[in-house]
């Protein structure tokens, strides 16, 4: 049977494909820069971070013709909290050193963790990292001298114990920078921020790191890290042993003769012979069996009316006997008529007439056929309910069998293209070409966003707390400008070379450091120095701490990413202009913010919700945070509206802000001096907008009681409707009125609803008349790929979603009317967020970051928005007010109240009590819950 | 055929019309119509012609429950599409639900599966025939009260009991993309059943597999796997499948073999990431038919349908020893195979990330391992010993070098066996001359105690540990030399 010659390109794609485009085009640049899916990449977030690794698990390309990426995360070891490396650490070592003690082939399934360090950990931060060992038998993982290579730097030295050091510590530091660690955790990103390809594999004992560490872009991963419980496992099955598990009727040797007797068992219950290959007959001899049961077929066909009707001519009925089923039926008969060929062809010619054997292909009718294609595309390949609501009086194995053979039909390549052309948007690979731009060029996300104005007054006993202020302040000027050529000669902070043909800024800028390019483009692959740095007093953090990670495991999406800058490598600093020191942890930080500064960095949100009972809002997986400007800053925006363009950087809050000017201008005289309520006033200025009244209005508009010009007031009078331009179509009409008045709307069923709903569609009302002129209007391809009555022609048949044309598809006006208006509303409530980008979850009232749908693109790199998970969602803290709290309320006018509620930081001027209403509710009363 | 007996195997083929309507649910990638379109170009290749087709019988609950527990197979007997919400609990226990989903006649469908291996071992048995084949079977996820991977009920440890009856040793090797977790596990703590799996091991189904599981018990050592990565092609999976199964082979000398010849290895796989064609896949059946021992080649994965029937098509051709054409014949299902219609396939030009350096480090692993094993040839000539005297008596053993007798005897063995096939057929029910099963029933004969000898035993494999420490730098020396020697007698 021909078959058209689409069918067959579209058909045999899946492996022949990739195959002609690579062999056609030059293929080393090819094979180089095509990315499949299954590829390890090098993609690029930041350009002053080090790239990340991904692996492609999915190419789409989008509406508008770009190409997405979903790409499963491996993190470095700089992307893991502390604890876990030190954790991972330990674990290999006590795994290196079972091993040891044990024979070299054997590692019998043991029990790895380490409990009192894992206990350790809970208690230090109430997240309690762990590593769990699923399969119990992560056994010796690395070898000993890997596992002192593997040592960071803080850990004891000691500890390695007596293993022979294989490898040198320039090694070991490299080695340390080709782990990495598998996450289930996927996100999306632009396939344009692929930078090139590497390899990550499973290490396997046997292999030597060197083998590593000799190989451009290659990695390796033992363990899988989930961000978002914050554990390590080892990725392992188990085979478990014991009884439940092992077959038990194992005998220690085979059976004797005498039991092998005994076996009651005959092979003719076993298996029923249907063919055998010993017999007298010759190949051709069968042949010709197989032809003439063929031809009696045929005839057959000629005979039976049914056929004729379906099969009106020779050609078709000879094609129809020719079936895989005649030809069986032929090697049955020859089989039951013991090889005899003239008995065997005797009973193809029965009393009865010629046998006919027909498969369910040729046995079914027309129009079972095309019931059978309008249950497809109703139900998709749900065969049961195909054959209870359309089929009943086929089984279930006839629709089935139907189905394959179905499916070599041309009916089938025509539903075929239609889904190839939804496949379109999967994409199997995708060609990238050479990244050759200055870094620069993608830095704009990822550059800090709020300058942070310095603050001058600390009245209230709180400065501005800006989260990672410490990374983000001091970096802006220079972080946009990547190329920094002379930065005072210094070497190379890695190789110690003077002379590069490019130079790279590295580290934060009061260091000054900087990269020759080779160093840099290994920092960029590898997430660290190809040597170790020097500085004994800037020691290169190897990994990012909670804020950073937390930034990682939002992935592309969130919010607060565009903040976090490239600061991964940067200590953290305290962001108090008088004092900058520098700490290693975020943890410490933050206990020098409240005893050195009385700053409760974990408090200033949560309204001393923290307190110092949890220790959970320092290692809060998703910091949220505001800006809390300070008078200086407000007035500062005033007077530098227009170098600022105010509106303008709120709009697209992800550019960078020049703040050079800014800062002298704050920085003047002309600012210092003032006092806070003079800077107060300033702030202000422009605020008062002159609003005449509107009795005012209303009198101006009435002192004019006919108009100037007869016919000037024409256009206030309400045009009569009959008179009304009629708009050409009516999209959403107006359902029909009940006899009481009443809208009538038409019901939208639920799918499940859809399923059940009868076969026969229901009565077209007149509205719905309409919407079916529409749909068919919107989608005239499928009417015409399925030449059919465009009945079932608008549904994705795959997905079983049957929608007929009957039913009421689409939203219905009113709900759309509705979303419209709700759209508005957010955009009209989301120009503040934006300037402000965080609002705190306060007063019960969480301003969440992700609930701005409409807002300017916040987020790092043009990665698509994702919903993120509960998991990572910002803590729910809730606010129980006492009885206090509430009494101070009522003592609140309500205008006051909800501007309380809108700015909770502001301090509420309530004249009795303590100044803040959540502060004064602090202590027993209150209750924060952090689930 | 009638010509050339000496050189054509006899074969049987198991096959059930019933099995291709047994439909996993949609968008399952487990497609039992594979096996029907296998056997439509079967026919139509003539390959059908030649040899014994059978029905299998439907296996019974007695037959399942010799490895599955009890429980486990009523609750398969039991449940049906209509009847699911009332199992919700046993449907968690048994792991029956998503992968493996409650089908209409999933239960009949396990009977066909389970009854073609163990007709075909019984089959084996009574050496009735040398090779069997059933495409229906290889679910070698199937543990004993579990379903797993598309797999409830697992045909090839059934199979392998029942050859276990009559064969003192039975080698299992599984060529699935997917560890052999089932048929593993079932067999990790016994000696009598050495299980080989080559599969893509890391971050994949089902997740076990590890260079370093090695069995359990007495079964230690016995469980051989062998973790890849993703891109196998044709040549490094020889080039690993070849020395690993010659050593296997000369080492444990099984006197039958199952080879589960899951194809979703092949390249273009829907769920691998192997990068195999057909002749790739085909050549370890050809590599393993080479060892003449009674063969049992089962199905399992394997989800881009029209390369698995071209691959199982390719394969019951290798193992009739008859060559078919790359053109493919018409047949019901030809439309399938477009765009070229041909029985080969090219592989892909993936990347192979499994460097030689990395499957040469596997392989000397598994080789020190597969010297733990006590070796065969030496204990075998061993007269039934004394409990005690078993120890220092198979120390002796080891101290010779074995490499001298081994190939000889090997070769010798081999004539023989070719010569058996080719009279077997006149021969009546166990008239057969097998040196192989008979010496091995007295390999171990302090087993017969019972419980004894599990201490025992153990007892003994730590003196052999010792004992091939010191003889380590030796067998180093050797083992080069030895290898080529071994791989050479593999291929007579």
């Amino acid at each position: 049977m021909p078959m058209p010659a689409e069918y067959h390109e579209s058909h045999g794609n899946h492996e022949n494909a990739n195959f002609g485009l690579a062999a056609t085009q030059d293929a080393s640049n090819m094979t180089a820069n095509m990315y499949r899916v299954g590829d390890y990449v090098y993609f690029e977030t930041s350009s002053t971070s080090p790239y990340q690794i991904r692996r492609i698990e999915e190419l789409h390309k989008t509406a508008n013709g770009s190409v997405e990426a979903k790409v499963m995360c491996f993190f470095r070891r700089r992307d893991l909290p502390s604890t876990l490396i030190m954790l991972a650490d330990k674990h290999q070592l006590a795994s290196a050193e079972q091993q040891r003690s044990e024979s070299p082939a054997s590692t019998q399934s043991q029990k790895l963790e380490n409990p009192d360090s894992t206990k350790d950990m809970t208690s230090k931060d109430g997240i309690g990292p762990k590593v769990m060992n699923k399969g119990g038998g992560k056994g010796g993982w690395l070898k000993a001298p890997l596992s002192e290579a593997q040592e960071p730097h803080g850990m004891d030295e000691g500890a390695g114990g007596g293993g022979v050091s294989e490898l040198s510590t320039k090694q070991r530091h490299q080695m340390k920078h080709r782990e990495l660690f598998l996450s289930r955790q996927t996100e999306t990103i632009a396939a344009t921020l692929i930078r090139g390809k590497c390899c990550v594999t499973l290490l396997n004992e046997t292999e030597s790191l060197l083998s590593y560490l000799n190989k451009e872009d290659s990695f390796f991963y033992c363990l899988v890290f989930d961000p978002t419980q914050r554990t390590l496992l080892a990725d392992k099955g188990e085979i478990r042993v014991g009884s439940r598990y092992q077959a038990d009727s194992i005998a220690s040797v085979s059976l004797t003769a005498a039991e092998r007797e005994s076996d009651p068992r005959r092979l003719q219950d076993l298996e029923t012979l249907v063919w055998t290959p010993r017999h007298s007959l010759t190949d051709r001899q069968i042949d010709q069996f197989l032809v003439v049961s063929r031809s009696v077929g045929t005839f057959a066909r000629a005979l039976d009316c049914s056929s004729s009707v379906k099969q009106p001519s020779l050609h078709m009925s000879a094609a129809a006997a020719s079936r895989d089923i005649t030809l069986f039926h032929a090697m049955d008969t020859l089989h039951r008529h013991s090889y005899d060929v003239a008995k065997a062809m005797s009973s193809l010619v029965p009393s009865s007439g010629p046998v006919l054997c027909r498969d369910e292909m040729e046995e079914w009718s027309a129009s079972e056929a095309n019931l059978f294609e309008e249950a497809l595309n109703k139900y998709g390949k749900d065969f049961s309910d195909i054959r209870q609501d359309f089929l009943p009086w086929k089984t279930l194995k006839n629709v089935i069998e139907y189905y394959y053979m179905w499916k070599t039909t041309d009916r089938y390549v025509q539903q075929k293209r239609v889904k190839a052309v939804e496949a379109e948007s999967k994409l199997k690979q995708v060609y990238i070409p050479n990244y050759n731009k200055a870094p620069s060029s993608s830095t704009a996300p990822n550059i800090t966003t709020v300058v942070p104005m310095g603050n001058s007054n600390s009245s209230n006993g709180k400065t501005a707390s800006i989260l990672n202020g410490s990374s983000n302040g001091n970096i802006t000027g220079d972080a946009s400008g990547m190329l920094v050529v002379g930065v005072g000669g210094k070497p190379c902070e890695s190789c110690q070379m003077s002379q590069s043909p490019q130079w790279y800024a590295w580290g934060p800028s009061h260091m000054q450091c900087r990269l020759c390019q080779s160093c840099w483009l290994y920092w960029k692959k590898y997430g660290g120095l190809k040597f170790q740095s020097i500085h004994s007093t800037f020691q290169v953090p190897t990994r990012i701490d909670d804020v950073d990670l937390d930034r990682k495991r939002g992935g592309a999406g969130s919010d607060e990413e565009g903040k976090g800058i490239g600061g991964a490598h940067r200590p953290h600093r305290c962001s108090i202009p008088s004092c900058g020191k520098e700490f290693k942890l975020k943890a410490h930080l933050s206990r020098h913010y409240a005893s050195a500064h009385g700053v409760d960095l974990r408090g200033s949100g949560t309204g001393g919700g923290g307190g110092g009972g949890s220790p959970r809002p320092v290692m809060k997986t998703r910091s949220a945070f505001y800006l809390r400007t300070s008078a200086l800053a407000r007035a500062a925006r005033r007077l530098c509206a227009a170098q600022l363009r105010t509106r303008h950087a709120a709009r697209a809050p992800h550019q960078p802000v020049n703040a050079a000017p800014l800062r002298h201008l704050c920085a003047s005289p002309q600012l210092t001096s003032k006092s806070p309520a003079e800077l107060r006033l300033l702030a202000r200025a422009v605020r008062p907008r002159p609003r005449p009244r509107v009795t005012d209005i209303a009198t101006r508009l009435g002192d004019h009681p006919s108009p100037r010009q007869p016919g000037d007031w024409d256009w206030l009078a309400l045009t009569a409707p009959a008179q009304r331009k009629q708009p050409d179509r009516v999209s959403f009409p107006r359902p029909p009125k009940a006899p009481d008045g009443s809208l009538l709307y038409e019901r939208v069923p639920n799918k499940p609803e859809v399923d059940r709903l009868p076969l026969t569609p229901p009565q077209p009302q007149p509205a719905m008349q309409t919407q079916q002129t529409i749909l068919k209007r919107t989608r005239p391809p499928f009417d015409e790929i399925n030449g059919s009555d465009g009945f079932y022609s608008d549904v994705d048949w795959d997905e079983g979603i049957a929608l007929n044309a009957g039913l009421p598809c689409g939203p219905p006006a009113k709900r759309a009317h509705h979303s419209q208006q709700l759209h508005t509303k957010h955009a009209l409530e989301h120009v503040a967020p934006s300037v402000l980008p965080l609002a705190p979850p306060l007063n019960g009232r969480a301003a969440h970051p992700h609930s701005l749908p409409h807002g300017p693109p916040l987020s790092r790199s043009n990665a698509r928005k994702q919903v993120i998970s509960w998991m990572d969602a910002p803590d729910d803290v809730y606010f129980r007010a006492s009885d206090q709290a509430k009494r101070l309320r009522r003592t609140l006018s309500s205008v006051e109240l909800r501007r309380a509620a809108r700015k909770p930081w502001r301090r509420l001027p309530a004249p009795l009590h303590p100044p803040h209403p959540q502060r004064a509710s602090r202590g027993d009363d209150m209750v924060v819950i952090l689930d | 055929m009638t010509t050339a007996p000496h050189s054509k195997k006899r074969v049987c083929y198991y096959y059930d019309s019933d099995i291709g309507n047994y439909y996993y649910g949609q968008g399952h990638p487990m497609k039992p119509h594979r096996i029907r379109m296998t056997h439509n170009l079967l026919l139509n290749y003539g390959l059908y012609r030649k040899m014994e087709i059978y029905r299998p019988h439907k296996a019974t609950a007695d037959e399942m429950t010799k490895f599955h527990s009890d429980e486990y197979i009523r609750f398969l007997r039991s449940i049906r599409p209509d009847n699911m919400s009332e199992y919700n609990k046993q449907m968690q226990r048994f792991n029956v639900g998503e992968d493996c989903p409650v089908f209409d006649g999933l239960y009949e469908f396990c009977q066909l599966s389970a009854g073609g291996s163990v007709a075909a071992a019984v089959k084996l048995n009574k050496q009735a025939s040398e090779i069997c084949i059933n495409w229906g079977g290889g679910l070698h996820h199937a543990k004993k009260s579990e379903a797993s991977g598309f797999c409830y009920v697992n045909d090839i440890v059934l199979g392998i009991l029942e050859l276990l009856k009559y064969h003192q040793r039975v080698l299992y090797i599984d060529i699935d993309v997917h560890h052999g977790d089932g048929v593993e596990e079932a067999f990790y703590t016994t000696d009598r059943v050495m299980t080989v799996s080559f599969h893509k091991y890391g971050e994949y189904f089902p997740g076990t597999g590890d260079l370093r599981d090695i069995g359990a018990g007495k079964g230690k050592y016995y469980a051989v796997n062998i973790p890849l990565r993703d891109g196998m092609d044709d040549e490094s999976y020889e080039s690993i499948f070849v020395p690993i199964i010659s050593k296997v082979m000369e080492t444990f000398q099984p006197s039958a073999v199952v080879l589960q010849c899951g194809a979703d290895s092949l390249t273009g796989d829907r769920l691998g990431c192997f990068n195999l064609t057909v002749r790739g896949h085909g050549k370890c059946v050809e590599f393993v038919k080479k060892y003449n021992l009674p063969f049992l080649m089962v199905g399992g994965g394997g989800y881009t349908i029209r390369n698995v029937s071209r691959c199982w098509t390719y394969e019951t051709s290798v193992a009739l020893g008859s060559e078919i054409a790359n053109e493919l014949p018409y047949n019901d299902y030809f439309e399938y195979f477009g765009p070229d219609f041909k029985l080969h396939i090219s592989p892909s030009n993936m990347a192979n990330q499994n460097t030689p350096e990395y499957l040469e480090k596997i392989k000397t692993r598994l080789f020190e391992n597969l010297r733990m094993l006590p070796h065969a040839p030496g204990v075998q000539v061993q007269a039934i010993p004394e409990d005690g005297a078993a120890i220092e008596d198979s120390e002796a053993e080891e101290k010779v070098n074995p490499d001298e007798r081994l190939p000889q005897r090997d070769l010798d063995k081999r004539i023989q066996h070719e010569n058996e096939y080719s009279d077997s057929e006149d021969e009546g029910e166990g008239g057969r001359r097998d040196n192989r099963s008979f010496k091995g029933s007295r390999k171990r004969p302090r087993l017969e105690k019972g419980q004894e000898g599990v201490e025992g035993d153990l007892k003994k494999e730590d003196d052999i540990k010792t004992e091939t420490k010191e003889n380590e730098k030796d067998d180093k020396t050797n083992a080069t030399s030895e290898e080529a020697k071994k791989d050479g007698s593999a291929n007579p």
